[in-house]
């Protein structure tokens, strides 16, 4: 019984899909500027373009430019891989009043910013599990600079992480326990830094985030901090301000993600916004996809084919038989 | 007839393989010799460290004063010592003495670096044709190579920091002091070799008596230009997180703090004042003496 109904679910939602491929129309859609934003871009396009039937066109830029135009004018109508911290205030602004919603509040899973470690780091100090651990052992981590203390990589000059991380150090007494806070200049120092540790085998302790291909290239660990999350107010108002008086161990914020979707889209877009919500992407393949493209020096639109081609497993699971049968055909 | 309107370039295969083969034989490369490297740096690193410390530690009332004195023995010229220690104060006023130390620190030790390795240089490209044909065209990827470029191999070798820091400023900073050691040295008079020969000059003699003393002015220009060309180069070096100014000026880029930026910018261009007028004088003295002994 429960397998005739699934069938006839599945026919249905494939006559649905037929009728939606005459009417489907133009659809505009962001792609993020960085590198799991131009993947989930494209596979999201090929996907629409071939399973749904839609024309599909892609508007490149950064969270904030992005946010500001699709909440302003309504275009690009669906935002795959929005980073929400950094624009909470305007994002809760807009799904309280309507103009925008997530249908899916987890595209990708396991990312967000913290502690990372390399993996043989992991595997050799098995006792290390906690940042509270690991900052008991500066001798484990030695500065290029002064080799009698530990080097903690923080955010590089200007960025948002840069105060949170200084607030963390001094949070947990690093620099009583022996440890310098180094400052890694750039996006390139840091991963440079990064990608020197793990080619010469060296500790290394240092602030990054996922998914990104260098924590998926070499296995990056992330440290849990050993402490609770002291909540939003603390991390606000407090941790990301120079001028913090009540600086306290906290573990970092959970990094949020959505699919936003404008409220037209949300009306008219049927069927498709059902694919968005059940389009997620487990975190060690989303790393994997981003090495293989910093590998192979793929372009977005290179690295959606591969991702469709290899990962079928994965993808075929978000569309209905008859959109996944049109998609391989058209691969 | 494809030919006509593509460019017959190759495959992306091809291309992608080139591009891989290059990178993996870089990464063989530090595997097997990325840890000497490093070791061979060591003791510049711990000298630069060395210097570093002993500027900041310094009292600032000293160094002032040392910095003052240094001008003056350099221009001989109350004016701009005036000046120096207006600007420095102004500085310190602005809480940047500490970064300032720290930049004026990687500066000189760049600067001194340069002129041990340039001079020799152009020693020898004034002495040979050939020598110059090949250093040339090194000297003019040095210049104009974006310095982006290298800073990816410099951080895989030798990391964050001081050294990666220094050695980026070093190539950009270096060929000036060479070209024009070389000019200098070429330019000399041939009226005055053959009279230096005619006296039974030897080589040796020639050089150290004759060539160096008159294109010293010229290779002052070199090192001044070399002075120069470290200052801007701060900024660049402050990516790979060398600390000081340039660092601010990035946070300050970074995070659209106008004040900031301009405070920092403006202080590098301070230092880069005071360095220049002091070494240009310094360089008009030593011709006017040049000038009485051979003129």
């Amino acid at each position: 019984m429960k397998k005739l109904l699934a069938s006839a679910a599945i026919a249905t939602l494939g006559m649905s899909g037929a009728a939606m491929a005459q009417e489907c129309g133009e659809i505009t859609m962001a792609e993020f500027n960085w590198a799991s934003g131009e993947l989930l871009a494209n596979v999201d396009k090929f996907i629409l373009e071939e399973g749904y039937g839609c024309d599909v066109e892609l508007i490149v830029g950064g969270t904030s430019a992005i946010f500001a135009s699709m909440d302003g004018k309504g275009t690009p109508m669906i935002a795959g891989e929005q980073w929400v911290n950094g624009v909470r205030e305007l994002v809760d602004a807009a799904m309280d009043a309507g103009r925008l919603h997530a249908v899916n509040r987890g595209p990708i899973t396991g990312l967000g910013e913290g502690w990372w470690i390399p993996a043989y780091t992991h595997e050799a100090h098995p006792e290390l599990k906690t940042v509270l651990d690991i900052i008991e052992h500066p001798e484990l981590f030695p500065s290029a600079e002064d080799e009698s203390k530990g080097a903690f990589v923080g955010c590089p000059a200007g960025w948002g992480c840069q105060q949170i991380n200084i607030n963390l150090f001094e949070a947990f007494d690093m620099e009583a326990k022996g440890w310098v806070l180094v400052d890694p200049g750039s996006a390139a120092g840091l991963d440079g830094a990064i990608a020197k540790a793990n080619e010469r085998g060296e500790n290394w302790l240092g602030y990054y985030w996922s998914p990104t291909s260098i924590i998926g290239k070499y296995n990056m660990h992330p440290l849990p901090f050993g402490v609770e999350y002291a909540g939003d107010d603390n991390w606000n108002n407090c941790m990301s301000k120079p001028d913090c008086t009540e600086i306290q161990q906290t573990a970092w914020t959970t990094s949020e993600v959505f699919t936003l979707v404008t409220d037209e889209f949300m009306q008219n877009g049927g069927e498709i916004n059902d694919f968005l919500a059940a389009r997620v992407y487990p975190g060690p393949v989303m790393n994997e996809m981003l090495v293989y493209m910093s590998d192979e020096q793929a372009s977005g639109e290179d690295a959606a084919i591969e991702f469709l081609l290899t990962r079928e497993d994965i993808w075929t699971q978000w569309v209905s038989e008859e959109v996944a049968a049109k998609v391989k055909a058209a691969l | 007839m494809s030919l006509f309107t593509e460019f017959p370039e190759m495959t992306r295969t091809e291309l992608r393989d080139f591009k891989k083969g290059i990178d993996g034989s870089f990464k063989d490369f530090i595997h097997a010799y990325g840890e000497s490297i490093e070791n061979f740096f060591k003791p510049l690193l711990h000298f630069l460290k060395w210097f570093e410390d002993l500027l900041v530690a310094t009292p600032w009332p000293v160094m002032l004063a040392i910095i003052a004195l240094l001008v003056w023995a350099g221009s001989r010229s109350i004016g701009l010592v005036i000046g120096t220690i207006i600007s420095m104060l102004l500085i310190g006023y602005l809480g940047m003495w500490e970064d300032a130390m720290f930049t004026l620190a990687l500066t000189t030790v760049a600067t001194l670096i340069c002129i041990v390795i340039g001079i020799p240089i152009g020693i020898l490209m004034s002495k040979s044709d050939r020598v110059q044909a090949v250093v040339t065209p090194i000297l003019d990827v040095m210049q104009t190579i974006p310095a982006f470029v290298y800073l990816i191999p410099i951080v895989m070798i030798l990391g964050i920091g001081l050294v990666p820091g220094l050695i980026a400023v070093i190539i950009y900073a270096v060929p000036p002091v060479v070209r024009l050691t070389n000019l200098g040295i070429r330019l000399v008079d041939t009226d005055i070799l053959e009279a230096a020969d005619a006296f039974g000059a030897s080589p040796t003699q020639k050089l150290w008596t004759v060539q160096m003393p008159l294109a010293l002015p010229n290779i002052f220009a070199g090192v001044n230009q070399t002075i120069m060309m470290a200052l801007a180069m701060v900024v660049v070096a402050s990516l790979l997180g060398v600390h000081g100014l340039g660092l601010e000026v990035l946070k300050a880029v970074n995070s659209q703090y106008i004040t900031l930026g301009f405070m920092n910018g403006l202080a590098i261009v301070a230092i880069a004042i005071v360095f220049d007028r002091t070494s240009q004088k310094f360089g008009k003295r030593l011709q006017r003496h040049s000038e009485v002994i051979h003129g």
